[in-house]
């Protein structure tokens, strides 16, 4: 199977005054396409900052990263900004919905960015996947935080991404909506066919997934393939 | 999507550029869109913006349109204003060779005879009043158009001895038709008034309101005495402006050989125009003011916006949104806003217009039209878009360098990156407000000296809120209570906005600090009755028959005789050697002709006055003997305009008398004092038998006392004037009240500007602060502790802002007294002290408005709107 992303020898340090401190050290990975991969690890061991260099979010000190076959290192922020918008889909733990649309507006963004039109009809209905087909015309700020959470997976599956950056999906959500939301983006990143990359503490939620990347204190300490897809 | 391959990595070929298709402003339908779509929901947040604009373009349109149309004004009407297309005038009857040349001129003239003098109006409430007596002959005025009631009035002057009063005088003195006045010798019967006559004005009238008689009766009214200010005027008609410049051309010699003045259209409309200069700068620097204010509304306003909006521009940056479409969004956003507030500034600015005839169109002499002046509708509209595009780049800008990762790392700060194209947009931002104040002020020099005061008001007022961070973080005092600690620690914490709002509540207060100073200063300057030893009162044309007993009916009614100065009148025949006439061909002498030609008044005395003193030289009192030389004394600045020296010798003609003297000495002379100054003192024995008058002051006490005085002084001695210091001063009071009047009007611009930007910087500051004080709210804080907190931390900002601008307005009121007004800077320190509680209050009020949100919601409910 193709390989979607290649991490090689990834390090990221930050200097304060004299002092440095290295985040990520030397980690090096890669994922297939429609692989479903779980970064697991306590606070501070480095998650976060390896999925925003995975996604091109960030450059790395050293190291390498590969999406989809293009080397994010050598590119400027405004192409890695079209690589976004052309590969990767993003699920937040805030949501991060723009406030002053509506739901529906908030799920075309990604392709109306890329110039297509008519999307009205697409986006209606992968709102309605989502179960937010009487909620479309809504602000963000007129939805729960499970809801807001859906239009979230609805506008990063609604530009058919190669693959799904997830940063702990449900960490700002109650269990029985977590469990709610978490069927959803498996369920419908099954039927999409997309690479799935899930940044989380919570094992459960990990478990989902076919194989588990391990951080600690900035090192990648273990890789575990749970099922072999 | 273009991919191209040009790298390869360990073996392995990578893609590493990507050619994508090109997308600017104009072409990126998506920016629109998502410009339009934010938009609807941030307008109020943006109302700020659009107000800043809004106000700024429509105080600068109203000024322009305002000096357009009275330019305008002014050229289609000078005809009207001077009455004639020339006029010759004289301080002395008009030779016999003038009189010639004007005889045997074949167009249309009239003329007329104009001096002050005192009228005793013979009605049952009677009274007298310092008046100006015009004896005319002929149809003057040929243009304009005479208002009097009735409407033939001016007709009657040549039926009898008959007279026209002005319509403030009648008012004043209830005078109606068939009245009698006095003049001199002779009375008038009253046959009309005047309410309107080309080429006078209100402010004239009021400080010298005119009586119209025919000149016939001149002679036998008595009032031509020696020493009286005359002013003989022939009026012109030639019909075309060609026509009055060739007679001009034909009058010149006489002119210069007389020493007359004169005028044809061309020289009122400059006339006319330079008399306006000063308020068409000060309003222009008052639309100037707005405007800058408007410019820092814009980047304030956008400034914090942009801060609201890093997250909105994270999302977009992570979902692939490049830097300069983020960046286009918000870049439409405020040129669309600035072109709609531009309109509706320039619509305001129309409306506004239409106010300022009403306001103060009777104190200028021409009827103010209102029309659109399109020129500075256009000048509106192209800056208002001009300082939205600018002062707006520099905040946005901010946007280009958000990174995505914020979107996972809220607390990442965005490197304050420097492009050429923000150098760019800075240079613009300076260059800017200094060119435009150049071409308000019409001068580099006064442009760039207000350039470099509001630069400099800037930089002072930033450096003095980097002060008061500094200075709170460093002696913080750890021992207050917890409210208090809070409050001061707001001051100095991240995201403060104590910068900001120091520069904007600093600058306002400056501003408005500054206006009420140089008003202060102004009005300081008539107030001079507040001695009580000063003379209140001026007897002048006093004539040496005379003088021992106006002396006499002054000392009846108790009053004293302060001055008793003898004056006579002279002119220059010869300075160093030269006559006047081979200075005036001398062009490297650079002495200007009105100093050569004038006519001097001086006195004769053996000591120096009060308002006097020596500065170089020295004086000599008296001549003993008859050949020895005369040692006269000049005011320095006379000197200074002569080009004359200790011991030059300087030539007088004393009404045919050639009188040889040398300059003894430099005076420096306080003219603003209330004592007849002289700019040449003779020693006494030279003068004493030369024709002359007397100029006696006074003391008058009570209204009652002084009305019985002067109506006895009259009618005893009609030739001699009396000027009524308090009534000048009531007088000037009320003209002084009226002209602050307008200036506080049109200062309201600006003053309403500094406002809306105070407003928003602590509107917007408030989005800053909310989260927080929620956060202290759910964590048990009481609303009287937010509120005490909110008081005290704009208590501080308003204090130290208002005081920094106070003190800068110090400086730059004085710097204006001295150096464009040249009067004395007197500080009206209760006016500062009240401006200051004033911002200071206002300031708090505002931030008081603002907590009313955290306090009077839920914490659950400005938490959730938060998220």
């Amino acid at each position: 199977m193709d390989q979607i992303l290649e991490v090689n020898d990834l390090t990221k340090s930050f200097f304060s005054g004299e002092n440095k401190l290295t985040v990520l050290d030397t980690i090096s990975f890669s994922i297939n396409q429609q692989d479903t991969i779980s970064v697991v690890g306590p606070s501070g061991s480095g998650k976060t900052t390896l999925l925003g260099l995975c996604a091109g979010l960030d450059l790395p000190s050293s190291g390498s990263v590969s999406l989809a076959g293009i080397k994010l290192n050598a590119l400027s922020e405004d192409d890695r900004a079209y690589i976004r918008n052309r590969y990767v889909g993003f699920i937040f733990q805030n949501f991060q919905l723009l406030p002053t649309i509506t739901a529906l507006e908030n799920v075309m963004i990604p392709l109306e960015l890329r110039g297509e039109k008519g999307l009205v009809p697409k986006a209606r209905e992968i709102l309605d996947r989502v179960g937010l087909g009487e909620r479309m015309d809504h602000y963000p700020l007129q939805l729960s935080g499970g809801e807001q959470q859906r239009v979230a997976i609805a506008r990063a599956f609604f530009s058919s991404p190669k693959i799904m950056f997830a940063d702990e999906p449900t960490g700002n959500l109650d269990e029985e909506t977590a469990n709610k939301v978490t069927s959803l983006l498996f369920d419908i990143n099954r039927e999409e066919g997309t690479t799935l990359v899930l940044v989380t503490h919570n094992m459960e939620l990990a478990a989902h997934t076919d194989r588990i990347l391990q951080l600690k204190g900035g090192k990648l300490i273990a890789d575990k393939q749970l099922r072999v897809v | 999507m273009q991919i191209n391959n040009y790298g390869s990595y360990s073996g392995m070929e990578y893609i590493i550029k990507i050619k994508k298709p090109r997308k600017t402003l104009f072409n990126d339908k998506w920016v629109w869109r998502m410009a339009w779509l934010d938009a609807r929901h941030n307008l109020t947040r943006l109302f700020l913006f659009i107000s800043s604009i809004i106000i700024g373009i429509g105080a600068l349109v109203a000024i322009d349109s305002f000096n357009t149309n009275l330019q305008e004004d002014i050229n289609t009407n000078a005809k009207a204003l001077l009455g004639a297309d020339l006029n010759v005038r004289s301080n002395k009857v008009f030779e016999e060779e003038t009189l010639a040349l004007f005889d045997s001129i074949e167009y249309e003239q009239a003329m007329d005879v104009r001096f002050a003098s005192m009228v005793l109006f013979l009605t049952p409430q009677g009274g007298t009043r310092l008046v100006q007596v015009v004896a005319s002959e002929g149809n003057y005025p040929f243009y304009g158009n005479i208002e009097t009631l009735p409407d033939d009035a001016m007709e009657s002057l040549t039926q009898g001895r008959f007279a026209i009063v002005d319509e403030s005088l009648a008012m004043q003195f209830e005078v109606s038709y068939d009245d009698s006045i006095k003049l001199g010798n002779l009375s008038f019967i009253v046959k009309g008034i005047v309410s309107s006559m080309p080429g006078t004005n209100v402010v004239a009238a009021t400080f010298a309101p005119s009586i119209y008689i025919s000149l016939e009766y001149l002679e036998q009214t008595g009032l031509i005495q020696y020493g009286s200010r005359y002013s003989y005027r022939r009026y012109f008609k030639t019909g075309t402006t060609e026509q009055a410049d060739l007679l001009e051309k034909r009058l010149l010699p006489v002119i210069k050989k007389y020493s007359y003045s004169h005028s044809t259209v061309e020289d009122e409309k400059e006339n006319m125009g330079e008399a306006f200069e000063n308020l068409y700068r000060f309003f222009n620097l008052l639309g100037f003011v707005a405007l800058i204010l408007g410019c820092i509304g814009v980047a304030s306003s956008i400034h914090i916006y942009v801060q609201q909006k890093k997250s909105f521009i994270a999302v977009l940056r992570c979902i692939g949104a490049s830097a300069w479409q983020s960046f286009n969004i918000f870049f439409i956003q405020s040129m669309v806003l600035g072109l709609l507030g531009s309109i509706a500034g320039v619509l305001l600015g129309i409306g506004i217009q239409h106010l300022v005839p009403v306001m103060f169109g009777k104190y200028i002499p021409v009827e103010i039209s209102v029309g659109i002046a399109w020129g500075a509708v256009l000048k509106g509209l192209l800056l208002g878009i001009f300082i939205s595009g600018i002062f707006s780049f520099l905040p946005l800008s901010d946007i280009r360098n958000i990174p995505p990762l914020s979107v996972l790392r809220s607390d990442l700060n965005n490197d304050n990156k420097f492009s050429r194209m923000k150098l760019l947009v800075i240079l613009l931002a300076i260059l800017f407000p200094w060119v435009f104040a150049v071409i308000q002020t019409q001068s580099i020099r006064n442009g760039t000296v207000f350039m470099g005061a509001l630069l400099g008001s800037f930089i002072v007022l930033t450096l003095v809120a980097k002060l008061i961070i500094f200075l709170a973080r460093k002696f913080f005092p750890t021992g207050w209570s917890f409210v208090w600690r809070q409050s001061l620690s707001n001051l100095f914490r991240p995201q403060n906005q104590t910068t900001v709002l120091v520069v904007v509540i600093g600058l306002g207060t400056f501003l408005v600090s500054t206006l009420l100073l140089i008003q202060h200063a102004l009005l300081n300057q008539v107030e001079f009755m507040g001695s009580e030893e000063r003379s209140n009162t001026v007897l002048f044309d006093i004539q040496p028959y005379q003088k021992q007993g106006v002396s006499d009916l002054v000392r009846t009614y108790q009053f004293p005789v302060q001055q008793l100065v003898p004056i006579v009148s002279t002119r220059l025949s010869k300075i160093r050697g030269k006559t006047i006439s081979e200075i005036q061909k001398d062009t490297s002498d650079h002495i200007p002709n009105w100093s050569l030609t004038r006519e001097y008044r001086i006195t004769y005395r053996d000591s120096l006055i009060e308002s006097e003193k020596i500065v170089k030289g020295k004086m000599i009192s008296e001549v003993a003997q008859p050949n020895d030389t005369i040692w006269v004394s000049i005011s320095e600045n006379m000197a200074e305009t002569l080009h004359v020296d200790i011991g030059d010798e300087v030539i007088f003609d004393v009404q045919g008398v050639p009188i040889t003297t040398y300059i003894g000495s430099f005076r420096e002379v306080d003219w603003q004092r209330i004592q007849t100054n002289f700019i040449f003192v003779f020693p006494k024995g030279v003068l004493e038998e030369a024709p002359q008058f007397y100029v006696l002051m006074t003391r008058t006490e009570s209204k009652a006392k002084s009305a019985a005085f002067q109506q006895e002084l009259v009618t005893k001695f009609p030739n001699v004037s009396v000027i009524d210091l308090r009534l000048i001063l009531q007088t000037i009071d009320q003209f002084m009240d009226k002209v602050a009047y307008v200036i506080q009007f049109m200062a309201l611009f600006s003053i309403v500007t500094g406002l809306i930007v105070l407003a928003g910087a602590v509107i917007n500051n408030k989005y800053v602060r909310l989260k927080e004080n929620v956060l202290l709210r759910t964590l048990g804080a009481v609303k009287k502790q937010i509120v005490q907190m909110t008081l005290l931390e704009y208590g501080y900002l308003g204090l130290f802002a208002g005081l920094t601008g106070i003190v800068l307005s110090l400086l730059g009121a004085w710097g204006l007294t001295r150096m464009f007004f040249e009067i004395k800077f007197v500080p009206d320190y209760i006016g500062l002290l009240a401006i200051w509680l004033s911002v200071t209050f206002l300031t708090i009020i505002i931030g008081w408005i603002n907590t009313r949100d955290v306090i009077n919601k839920s914490p659950l409910e400005v938490l959730r709107k938060e998220v």
